[in-house]
């Protein structure tokens, strides 16, 4: 679904990505995980279009988006759930999920769709009229993957789900990012500080380690291997 | 007690007035993050659009709000997009010092075009009519009328439309604004262009009641800019709660302390805006967004 083959991107002259190569199957949940400045959050940049690829290109499915800008990316089916808080703190969980829609015009199509990713999240139906900066962190970032849901895609990226969250918050949406994976089959692909949490809810997870991929493979492999267990799961 | 009473009044008129002079500066700061030096030079211009319709084309200031709001709506929209994008990601000085340009050419260009003598929109209209034995001045009352017009039209477009969304969107959360597919230079122009109009509004809709003179806009830039820190950012609530405080602050002291009138308007401005940033820095309410701090 997702190829990312041999990107070189970075900022000004000075490459931080030097030949990734990632792939994305449908229907997968698949963690990068690895140290800080290892580029996770460039791979990431780099997918959507704010960093500029040097070397290398994206395929999403049939369509090369290289480069492309974020908005043609959010058209083409991938959305994203950024690493920053990112919920519009005084509006409401529903006016939240409709802006995540903001492209579509039609407010029929957006209500129904509205209520499809509440039936989702019976959490933020209970507070769907509630402002969102009032939330928890953990439920403002239920509200942000229920906003990445709005325009269907088919593959949702996530930079740092856990990012700010208590362990039981993280284990919380990584839970939901499982579920959401089971009942509708969605494909994620996720950027995670918190290897050992991230490569347990995933199917595959590559390690990052600067600028380019180290080691790959099935995630439940990867969390028994020597090495990677001795450099990121901490022994 | 019937001067209380006319006193209130009065302060409530002039306070509604305040309030729709705010719009245009305070959705200016909250959306865009940019403090617009030039408010008050907008709002003269719009003064003087209404004065130029009125002495050439007999076009009541009201009426000329159809014309004046459209023209000024793209004179915004242009210093927007053409100048103020291109300096938003720099400090805050640049859009600072921007406007403060702006607001020197607008008064100058004026100047040269119509001198400095003051210029006045004498309406057949004047006067006033009692209603249960306090008399209101009809003009004034007019003006009140159309501002809380214009504010609940701003606010129900805001509110319910998808464009509005879209610039609350921008204020709360830029980023994420930018995730969701809003393209927030659009967003701001279009802004911009609002606020501009509804600033030129106001200038239109006082032009009967006071002198337009080329340099009559800094002391609305400074109220602005205390009923802005008093309502919070952007916010319309907000805007109503500290144009009448302001609109009664003045007319009070105006009416009750002796030998000052309603000259010294700047100073008691000023004197609030210093209470509030003593006793209140963070507003009365909170805006679209908090007050950035840096």
């Amino acid at each position: 679904m997702l190829l990312i083959e041999n990107v070189y991107a970075g900022y000004r002259d000075f490459d931080i990505l030097k030949g990734v190569n990632l792939k994305v199957n449908p229907g997968e949940i698949v963690c990068v995980i690895g140290p800080n400045g290892a580029g996770k959050s460039t791979v990431f940049k780099a997918i959507y279009g704010l960093v500029k690829i040097r070397q290398g290109r994206v395929i999403f499915g049939e369509q090369n988006i290289t480069n492309l800008r974020p908005q043609q990316i959010l058209q083409a089916g991938v959305a994203i759930v950024p690493q920053m808080r990112s919920v519009f703190p005084q509006m409401s969980v529903r006016e939240n999920l409709e802006l995540g829609m903001y492209l579509e015009k039609n407010q029929q199509r957006i209500q129904k769709r509205i209520d499809y990713v509440l039936e989702l999240f019976p959490k933020l139906a209970q507070r769907q009229y509630q402002q969102a900066g009032t939330m928890s962190g953990g439920e403002q970032r239920m509200l942000e993957i229920g906003r990445s849901l709005m325009l269907e895609p088919k593959l949702v990226m996530m930079d740092e789900p856990s990012a700010g969250l208590s362990p039981s918050m993280t284990k919380m949406i990584f839970e939901n990012i499982v579920r959401l994976n089971q009942e509708i089959g969605l494909t994620v692909l996720a950027i995670e500080q918190n290897a050992r949490q991230g490569l347990e809810s995933s199917h595959r997870g590559y390690v990052l380690e600067l600028g380019k991929n180290t080691f790959e493979g099935v995630a439940s492999e990867l969390l028994q291997d020597q090495e990677v267990r001795r450099s990121f799961l901490g022994g | 007690m019937t001067q209380l009473l006319q006193t209130l009044i009065n302060g409530l008129l002039l306070g509604g007035f305040y309030a729709v002079m705010v719009l245009g500066f305070s959705v200016f700061w909250g959306v865009m993050g940019v403090i617009n030096l030039a408010h008050g030079e907008f709002l003269m211009t719009g003064a003087y659009l209404a004065w130029l319709l009125f002495t050439s084309f007999s076009i009541d200031p009201f009426a000329s709000l159809l014309l004046i709001m459209p023209i000024m709506f793209i004179v915004g929209f242009i210093m927007q997009k053409f100048l103020l994008n291109r300096l938003l990601e720099r400090p805050s000085l640049a859009t600072l010092l921007a406007t403060f340009g702006i607001s020197v050419i607008l008064a100058n260009i004026h100047k040269i075009i119509y001198s400095a003598d003051p210029r006045n929109v004498p309406v057949s209209y004047s006067g006033s009519f009692e209603l249960l034995g306090l008399s209101l001045p009809l003009v004034k009352s007019l003006i009140f009328v159309v501002a809380l017009a214009i504010m609940l039209g701003l606010y129900l477009f805001l509110q319910y439309t998808r464009l509005g969304k879209a610039i609350r969107a921008a204020a709360q959360n830029k980023n994420a604004a930018k995730i969701v597919g809003i393209d927030i230079e659009q967003v701001y122009a279009i802004t911009a262009g609002i606020c501009i109009a509804l600033t030129a509004a106001a200038g239109a809709i006082i032009s009967p009641t006071q002198a337009i003179f080329p340099f009559m806009g800094q002391p609305f830039t400074l109220k602005a800019f205390t009923i802005t820190v008093l309502g919070g950012l952007g916010q319309i609530p907000g805007a109503l709660l500290g144009g009448m405080l302001l609109g009664m602050a003045e007319v009070m002291v105006a009416t009750y302390v002796p030998g000052i009138g309603t000259n010294l308007g700047v100073v008691i401005s000023l004197l609030v805006l210093i209470l509030v940033l003593i006793f209140r820095p963070q507003g009365i309410l909170t805006g679209l967004k908090r007050m950035p701090i840096d």
